[in-house]
C-alpha cells in the first residue's frame, strides 16, 4: 500500500513543527489530526479519510476542541491498516496510537477438550491472519472452535450472537472453559470486562462506546451481520482480530459479500454433506400433509375468493393492479383493506389448522417415551400446542432462569417434549432428542437447515426423525417445496 | 414513539418529498371523536389484556374509512404508551406454567381418544391439575401467558390531561419523529431560541456544524460517522431531538430522509407548521435575569439594544451563549455573560469556557459579588453586583471601554 518513495521522507517532515500526530477513536470511528492534506494524498491516494470541520465529539478530550488542529475521520474498521500505514510512513515517535483502550488477557485455566482434526484445521487458519470467517456446518463443534482460537489470543475479546440466549450460552461455555465470569452488554444489562458476550443489535448500539475496548471480535452466526444497521457492530469496532462463524455464509440478498470487508475472507469451509454421518446423526424426512377441516376449509375458501375478487375487479380497470398496490391503498379504501385483512386471516388458518394438532397427537403416541422439540412457525401455534399438550414453550417472553428449567427439564426426562418458535432457531444448545417436529414455518431455507441442524445431533438413539406437517392446498405447500430445495433436505 | 412499523408517510418522488402522515381538524373531521372514543374504551377496561383492548380499539376506528390498520396500530401504541400494564414483574405465570407442565409430564401425551397404550384424556387431566391447583380450568388457561406482551393486563388508562386532541398531537408528532428515523442529517434555520434548540440537540447526542446568517443561525445535525458515509444511525436522535425544536420559536426544518430505492427525500417543517409537542419552552435562567432584561427595556440605555441570548459562541463542539447580546448604532456588539454563584465546577467550568472563547467578541462579565473570590481572573471588563444588577453599572462600564 504504502512504498519507500523518498517523498514518504519529506511527508514525515512536512508537520514536524507542527501540533503531534495523534490517531484516535471518537464514537466509532477514527479522528487523526496533526497531518496536512498533503500528507494524507500521499500516503492514502484513494480518498480513505473525509475532513471533518466538527473536531471530535468525545467531550472527555476537551483539549481536542481547544486545539485548533485539522481533523480526518474514517471507519474504525480501517484501524489496522492505518496502524500499518502510519508505520511505515512515519517513525515510531512522530505518531500517536491512542486508539486501544484494550487490555491483556490471560487465561488461568483452559478445560476444553482437544480439537478434532477438522477443528484443529480452522483454528490453524484462522490464527494464521487472525481476520476470516470459519465455515462449519451446525452441530459441528463452531463455539469449540472460536474458545480454543480465543484462549490462544490473550486478547481482549467480544463475542456477538444473534439473540440474548445464545448469549448466556456464551457466558457459561466461557465460565465452564475458562473460569471466566464474562461480562454482559444486552437484555437490560451493560456490564463490560475484557472477555464480555453480546448480541448483534446490542453490539450495534453500544459499538461507539466499546469500539476501542476489544482486540478481537467473534460473530457467531455472522450471516446475521449484513443488515444494514447491525453491519455498524463491525464497521464501528477498531478491533484488529476478527473471527465470523456460520453454517449459511450466503444471503439470499447478496449482502454477504461485505463479510470479507467487515470480518475478513472464508478462511475454512466445511461442506454440510462431508458432516453428515460423521459428527451429524443420520435422520429421515417424514412429510405429512394435513387437510382443513370442512368448516376450516369453508372459511379458508371464502377468505381466498374475497381477495381474489377483489383483485380481479380492479384489474378490470388497472390490468397491473397487484398486491403491493393493494397494501398501499388499503389506508384509504376499506375494501382494500377487508381484503388484507381476510389474506391474513386466511394465513392464520393455515398456521393454526386443527389437523395439525391431532397429527402431533399422532407422532406423540408413536414416539411415545422419546424425547421430541416441536417447532412452530407462530407464537400463537406454540401457545396452542403447549396449551393443548400441556408441554413448556420456550417463547422470547421465557426470562432465561426459565427456560433454562425447560431445557434441563426435557433433558433429564423431567418434560416428555418441548414446542418451540424462532427462539431455538439457531445455536441454542439444545438437549439430545432424535425426533423434531416441523408445523408451518416460514420458507427461508437458511432457517430450516439450522433448525434442522440443531435436533440432528449423534444421539444415543441412533438415527434422527425429521417430521415436517404442512397444509395441503394451501400456501404451506409451496413453502414446504421451497424448503425442499437445499440438499440437506434431499431423502436419501 | 412509534415503531417503524406503525410509521406511515407519503413519498412525492416528483419533489422528493416525504410526507408523515398528519392528521388535522380539517381534514380529518371525524378523528377527534375517535380520539375521544378509543380513550373511553382504554379507561374503561381496567384489567383487560393488550390484545382485546386492541381489538376493540381496532373496531372503533373500523367506522372511520380511511383509517389503516398501520394507524391503528399506532394509535394503539400511542395509547399504551401513554399507560402503564401489569407486565408480570414476579412471574407468576412463568410459576404457574411450571406447576401445571410438571403435573402434566406423567400423563403425557394428553389424548383426544384415549385406547389402552395411552389413556390420559386430555380434558380429565387439565380437571385433575384444576383441582389441585383449586382453580377453574379455564382460569388456570387464561393465566397461563400472562406474562407475554399481548396479554399483559391494563392496570392504569392514560391521564385525564390526555384527551382526543391531545393523543392527535401526539399522533402528528410522533409520526414525523418516525419519518425522522431514516434520517442522514437535519438543517435547522432559525432566528431565536438557539439555546432551547442547541440543548436539545446535545441532550439527543447530535453533533452540530454552526453558521452565521444574516438573521439568525444555520445549524446543522447529524453524528459522528455522518461524514464518512451516508448513514441512517442518528435518524432516531434526530426524531429524539424534534420534540425539544417543537419547543423553540422560529424556525425551518430541512432533513435529508433515506426512502425507497435509497433515494434521498427531503422533510421540510417550520415553528408555523402548527405542530406542537409538549416541552414548555425554556425561559430566563434566573429571575436575575428576567429582571435585568426588563429593566434595560424600560429605562434610557444612551442607545444600547438588548437581545437575550443572540450570539452563539462556538469551536468544534464546544458551545458558548452569553446571556445578552447588547447593540448599538455607532459602538457595534458587545456580549454580556452574568456569572451567578452557585458551585465552584460551575464556575470552574465557567472560567474555562470564558478563556476559550474570550478572542470571539467583546465579552463584559457581570459577577456576582460572592463569586469574586472563587472565580479566577480572566482580564475582562467586569462589574460587580450585590443582590440586583442594575442596567446603569452595565453603561458605566460600556463607556469606559475603549
Amino acid at each position: 500500500m504504502t512504498t519507500t518513495d523518498p517523498s514518504d521522507h519529506l511527508a514525515s517532515l512536512d508537520h514536524r513543527h507542527r501540533a503531534p500526530v495523534r490517531l484516535m477513536f471518537d464514537q466509532g470511528t477514527l479522528l487523526l489530526s496533526g497531518v496536512t492534506r498533503q500528507f494524507i494524498e500521499r500516503v492514502w491516494p484513494n480518498d480513505l479519510w473525509v475532513y471533518d470541520a466538527r473536531g471530535a465529539n468525545t467531550s472527555v478530550d476537551s483539549e481536542l476542541n481547544t486545539f485548533q488542529t485539522q481533523h480526518w475521520r474514517t471507519d474504525a474498521v480501517l484501524y489496522q491498516r492505518i496502524q500499518c500505514d502510519l508505520d511505515q510512513s512515519l517513525a515510531n515517535a512522530d505518531w500517536s496510537d491512542e486508539v486501544p483502550h484494550w487490555h491483556n488477557v490471560t487465561f488461568p485455566r483452559c478445560h476444553l477438550h482437544p480439537p478434532r482434526e477438522d477443528q484443529r484445521d480452522a483454528i490453524n487458519a484462522w490464527l494464521s491472519t487472525r481476520r476470516g470467517v470459519v465455515v462449519m456446518p451446525t452441530g459441528t463443534g463452531k463455539t469449540e472452535v472460536a474458545l480454543h482460537a480465543m484462549t490462544r489470543l490473550d486478547a481482549a475479546t467480544l463475542i456477538v450472537s444473534p439473540v440474548r440466549d445464545l448469549m448466556y450460552q456464551w457466558h457459561t461455555r466461557i465460565l465452564t472453559a475458562t473460569g471466566i465470569n464474562a461480562g454482559i452488554i444486552g437484555d437490560g444489562v451493560y456490564r463490560v470486562s475484557p472477555i464480555s458476550v453480546t448480541t448483534y443489535d446490542s453490539a450495534a448500539i453500544h459499538m461507539p462506546r466499546l469500539g476501542n475496548q476489544f482486540q478481537c471480535v467473534i460473530f457467531d452466526e455472522c450471516h446475521h451481520l449484513p443488515g444494514p444497521m447491525r453491519q455498524d457492530a463491525a464497521r464501528m469496532s477498531a478491533a484488529p482480530f476478527r473471527l465470523g462463524l456460520t453454517a449459511t455464509p450466503d444471503r439470499r440478498d447478496g449482502r454477504h459479500v461485505v463479510l470479507d470487508e467487515l470480518i475478513g475472507p472464508r478462511v475454512y469451509t466445511q461442506a454440510i454433506t462431508a458432516a453428515r454421518g460423521k459428527t451429524l446423526a443420520q435422520y429421515d424426512v417424514h412429510r405429512i400433509a394435513v387437510h382443513l377441516s370442512d368448516d376450516e376449509r369453508q372459511r379458508y375458501e371464502a377468505l381466498g375468493r374475497v381477495v381474489r375478487e377483489y383483485i380481479a375487479e380492479r384489474r378490470q380497470a388497472e390490468p397491473n393492479y397487484d398486491w403491493q398496490t393493494l397494501c398501499s391503498e388499503s389506508g384509504r379504501d376499506p375494501q382494500a383493506r377487508a381484503a388484507m385483512q381476510a389474506f391474513h386471516a386466511k394465513r392464520s388458518i393455515e398456521d393454526r389448522a386443527e389437523e395439525k394438532l391431532r397429527i402431533i397427537e399422532d407422532l406423540f403416541r408413536l414416539h411415545a417415551g422419546e424425547p421430541v422439540i416441536v417447532f412452530c412457525g407462530s407464537n400463537a401455534m406454540a401457545r396452542d400446542v403447549s396449551t393443548r399438550f400441556l408441554i413448556p414453550c420456550l417463547l422470547s417472553h421465557c426470562r432465561k432462569r426459565e427456560r433454562q428449567e425447560i431445557l434441563d427439564g426435557l433433558r433429564t426426562g423431567r418434560y416428555p417434549a418441548l414446542v418451540a418458535n424462532r427462539v431455538l432457531d439457531e445455536g441454542v444448545d439444545l438437549p439430545e432428542v432424535n425426533v423434531a417436529i416441523v408445523i408451518g414455518g416460514g420458507s427461508g431455507t437458511r432457517q430450516a437447515i439450522q433448525r434442522l441442524g440443531r435436533v440432528l445431533r449423534k444421539n444415543a438413539f441412533g438415527r434422527a426423525c425429521f417430521y415436517e406437517i404442512v397444509t395441503a392446498g394451501t400456501r404451506d405447500e409451496q413453502r414446504s417445496r421451497d424448503r425442499r430445495k437445499d440438499d440437506a433436505f434431499k431423502k436419501k | 414513539m412509534l415503531t417503524k412499523q406503525e410509521a406511515i408517510a407519503e413519498y412525492d418522488f416528483a419533489h422528493q418529498a416525504i410526507i408523515p402522515d398528519r392528521l388535522t381538524r380539517k381534514t380529518h373531521a371525524g378523528y377527534l371523536t375517535a380520539a375521544d372514543q378509543i380513550l373511553q374504551i382504554y379507561h374503561n377496561h381496567i384489567g383487560a389484556t393488550r390484545r382485546h383492548l386492541h381489538a376493540l380499539v381496532q373496531r372503533q376506528l373500523q367506522s372511520l374509512d380511511d383509517c389503516s390498520s398501520v394507524r391503528m396500530a399506532a394509535f394503539c401504541k400511542l395509547l399504551d404508551d401513554a399507560s402503564d400494564y401489569d407486565n408480570d414483574r414476579g412471574s407468576t405465570a412463568a410459576t404457574l406454567r411450571r406447576r401445571v407442565f410438571t403435573l402434566a409430564a406423567a400423563d403425557h401425551p394428553l389424548v383426544q381418544y384415549p385406547d389402552h397404550l395411552f389413556a390420559s384424556d386430555e380434558s380429565v387431566v387439565k380437571q385433575k391439575i384444576a383441582a389441585q391447583l383449586g382453580r377453574p380450568w379455564a382460569d388456570i388457561e387464561a393465566d397461563l401467558f400472562a406474562d407475554v406482551i399481548e396479554f399483559h393486563r391494563l392496570k392504569q388508562a392514560p391521564e385525564p390531561a390526555v384527551d382526543g386532541a391531545a393523543l392527535l398531537r401526539r399522533y402528528n408528532v410522533a409520526q414525523t419523529q418516525a419519518a425522522l428515523y431514516g434520517a442522514v442529517e437535519m438543517t435547522v434555520l432559525a432566528k431565536r431560541d438557539f439555546k432551547t434548540i442547541l440543548r436539545y440537540a446535545k441532550l439527543a447526542r447530535l453533533m452540530h456544524t454552526i453558521t452565521r446568517q444574516e438573521d439568525g443561525y444555520r445549524f446543522r445535525f447529524n453524528g459522528p460517522a455522518s461524514i464518512v458515509r451516508a448513514t441512517r444511525r442518528y435518524g432516531v436522535a434526530m426524531a429524539r431531538f424534534l420534540p425539544g425544536l417543537l419547543a423553540a420559536e422560529d424556525w425551518r426544518m430541512r432533513a435529508i430522509v433515506i426512502g425507497p430505492l435509497r433515494r434521498r427525500f427531503a422533510l421540510q417543517l417550520s415553528s408555523r407548521d402548527g405542530l406542537r409537542g409538549e416541552i414548555a419552552p425554556s425561559d430566563f435562567d434566573s429571575e436575575l435575569e428576567e429582571t435585568f432584561f426588563n429593566r434595560w427595556q424600560q429605562q434610557d440605555t444612551a442607545g444600547w439594544t438588548i437581545q437575550r441570548e443572540a450570539n452563539v459562541l462556538h469551536e468544534g463542539q464546544t458551545v458558548f451563549m452569553p446571556d445578552f447580546t447588547l447593540q448599538h448604532p455607532e459602538h457595534g456588539e458587545v456580549l454580556l455573560e452574568i456569572v451567578g454563584f452557585w458551585t465552584p465546577e460551575y464556575l470552574r467550568d465557567k472560567a474555562s469556557r470564558l478563556a476559550q472563547f474570550r478572542d470571539h467578541g467583546r465579552i463584559l462579565l457581570a459577577v456576582t459579588e460572592q463569586a469574586g473570590e472563587v472565580l479566577p481572573d480572566l482580564s475582562l471588563p467586569t462589574v460587580t453586583y450585590k443582590t440586583k444588577l442594575l442596567p446603569k453599572a452595565v453603561l458605566d462600564l460600556l463607556a469606559s471601554i475603549p
